[in-house]
């Protein structure tokens, strides 16, 4: 499988109550396309700056970050957010989908912010994703109308839209059950078959672990295990 | 939503309140046109020239056929004559200076309003030539005298003959004006030509124009009358209402002035709660901001997402504040509050009668523009922090 991303002696320090914290200490990784990738780690080990800096929403301290072999680090504000909007994705945990937009309206955001294709043609796609992810019949609610479960396929069909490169998913099944947020990992477990979009998310959840092909452990602020298919 | 139904509320009590606190002064100003000055006043030149010492030989000569000339004209609601002349009324042991007025009892009610703060009874054609007489009630109450008492009235006649005769009260007048009250004595053209040896003299006609709703209006009309009595019969003086109360109109225009810093502190201090209203919607949606962001908007583009969302929600509450406004106005001229029952504040001031509003056009753009620009000032502060965080930031902002 081809590389799209490298992190080479990534470090990340931050200042905290007038206190150096040093979150990642010298990171080298590499992901390749189709990925469904995990990491893991106790709290305070780095997994969200992780996330953070391979989602171009900051950057590394030292090191470099290379997507496709061009390094972040040298991106003007612009360009980041221009290759963000392009390749990269993103799942949150408390979905952060916009109160005051539908489903339908919330799927079609990044495209409109993308501002690619027509009208007719984002509201196409964003039909064939919420189909996609189940939520057929609920297009026209509002996500104040949707179970904690619903949210997050919205939030999974609103970050697949747009065909990323990577879709990063920070706990995505935190605020979830056990049942939903199997639904949950299933669904994306197949997204990420279909259409071979790489998947890399941060979690506690062990149930998630067991769905992930690659797991990378993070103790530290340093990469202390990393199992499964690119290892 | 909310931000909008404050901006209403706000902006549509400013603009109900301008217009009522405009009504006051009207109604001081309608105060003294119904009861003492008439919009217009019309003296002959030479009576002017020597107006203070009240004389009695310098008259308007064809008053009647004046009278009618001036009902020509399509502003012109009534012209009544009147005849003004310095007495002393008493009680046969006490005397008073007083300004005596010799009224025409079928004119003079279509140009001053005294019947309505009248206690008693007003003349009538029949009892007209009767020695009769109303006087201002503080006047009778310093006299000791009431209702159907007899007044002892002494004056130089048109030949400067002194005359005294006893005339009956039969009413009192109790205006807003406490002159008026301290010094009112005014008999019938019928008992006054006996009286006084008048004649048929007469010394003023005074004029009443159509209502306006605005004080502007009425002031323009009454300049625009006087001007013309003016061009038409140089022999005249004409006074409009502010030329005699240039004074009062000054005070009147301080007042406002004063009245227009507390309303504006008024407005301030509804702008804090739209502004603080504004502020908490957009500090709300901080996260909403850092999603954006992540999903590829610049901070140029969130801040001018929140102006342009500052904007819309001004348009709506400064218009719905405009419409509130307009609704509480059309009730307040159209209908008006009456004052019925509030009576003497005390010191001599009272009011009686209808508030009305007044249309300030003015005032409601500059509601609805301040409103405006209010919303989108206080969307722009709060948007440039949040846009300024970085998307991680925002995201964990609660």
């Amino acid at each position: 499988m081809e590389s799209i991303l490298r992190l080479e002696g990534v470090r990340k320090s931050y200042v905290k109550a007038q206190r150096s914290v040093e979150a990642l200490r010298g990171i080298n990784l590499t992901i390749r396309k189709g990925e469904f990738l995990a990491i893991v780690g106790p709290s305070g080990s780095g997994k969200t700056t992780l996330l953070n800096i391979v989602g171009c929403l900051d950057l590394p301290t030292s090191g470099s970050v290379l997507y496709d072999g061009r390094e972040l680090g040298r991106m003007s504000e612009l360009e980041l957010s221009v290759y963000r909007k392009e390749n990269i994705s993103f799942i949150f945990q408390s979905y952060n989908l916009i109160p005051v937009l539908t489903v339908q309206e919330n799927v079609e955001l990044p495209m409109v912010i993308e501002r690619r294709c027509s009208r007719s043609e984002m509201r196409r796609r964003a039909r064939e994703i919420i189909a996609a992810v189940g939520l057929n019949e609920m297009a026209d609610r509002y996500p104040r109308e949707l179970s904690g479960g619903q949210e997050q396929r919205v939030a999974i069909a609103r970050a697949l839209v747009k065909n990323p490169i990577v879709v990063l998913a920070d706990e995505p099944t935190a605020n979830l059950d056990s049942h939903t947020a199997e639904e949950i990992m299933s669904l994306m477990e197949t997204m990420n078959h279909e259409r071979q979009t790489t998947f890399i998310f941060s979690t506690h959840d062990a149930m998630v672990q067991r769905h992930a092909r690659r797991v990378i452990v993070l103790h530290d602020g340093l990469v202390s295990e990393d199992r499964g298919e690119a290892a | 939503m909310i931000t909008a139904i404050t901006m209403m509320v706000g902006i549509g009590f400013f603009i109900a309140l301008d217009s009522l606190y405009n009504g006051l002064d009207r109604l001081s100003v309608d105060d003294l046109i119904n009861y003492r000055d008439s919009s217009v006043k019309i003296f002959s030149a030479a009576y002017d020239a020597d107006r203070e010492s009240y004389p009695l030989d310098k008259g308007i000569s064809d008053a009647a056929a004046f009278a009618t000339w001036l009902k020509k004209d399509p502003r012109v609601v009534a012209a009544a004559p009147r005849t003004q002349f310095l007495a002393q009324a008493g009680n046969y042991r006490d005397s008073i200076y007083v300004i005596g007025t010799v009224v025409d009892p079928v004119a003079d009610p279509g140009v001053f309003a005294l019947k309505k703060v009248l206690i008693g009874s007003y003349f009538t054609p029949q009892n007209g030539q009767d020695r009769q007489i109303i006087l201002g009630k503080d006047l009778a109450a310093k006299l000791g005298l009431k209702i159907g008492d007899t007044v002892l009235l002494a004056a130089s006649t048109r030949f400067e003959a002194q005359n005294a005769d006893d005339f009956t009260i039969i009413g009192l007048l109790s205006t807003s004006d406490p002159t008026l009250n301290k010094s009112t004595a005014m008999i019938t053209y019928a008992a006054g030509n006996d009286f006084l040896d008048l004649g048929g003299l007469v010394t003023e006609v005074d004029v009443r124009l159509r209502q306006r709703v605005n004080l502007s209006d009425t002031l323009s009309d009454a300049a625009s009358v006087a001007a013309g009595v003016k061009a038409s019969f140089p022999s005249l003086a004409p006074y409009s209402f502010q030329d005699l109360n240039k004074g009062f109109l000054t005070v009147l225009r301080q007042k406002r002035l004063w009245g227009y810093m507390i309303m504006l502190f008024i407005l301030l201090l509804s702008a804090v709660g739209i502004v603080n209203t504004v502020l908490m919607s957009v500090y709300e949606r901080v996260r909403e901001v850092g999603v954006l962001k992540a999903l590829g908007f610049r901070s140029r583009e969130v801040v001018w997402m929140f102006i342009f969302e500052g904007f819309l929600v001004g348009c709506l509450g400064s218009l719905l504040g405009a419409a509130l406004g307009v609704f509480i106005n059309c009730y307040s001229i159209y209908v008006g509050f009456s004052l019925a029952g509030m009576g003497d504040f005390g010191g001599g001031f009272a009011f009686w009668g209808t508030l009305r509003g007044e249309w300030n056009p003015g005032s409601i753009v500059f509601a609805v523009i301040f409103g405006m620009v209010l919303a989108v000032i206080a969307a722009a502060i709060p948007a440039r922090s949040a846009a300024r965080m970085t998307a991680t930031s925002a995201l964990r902002f609660v």
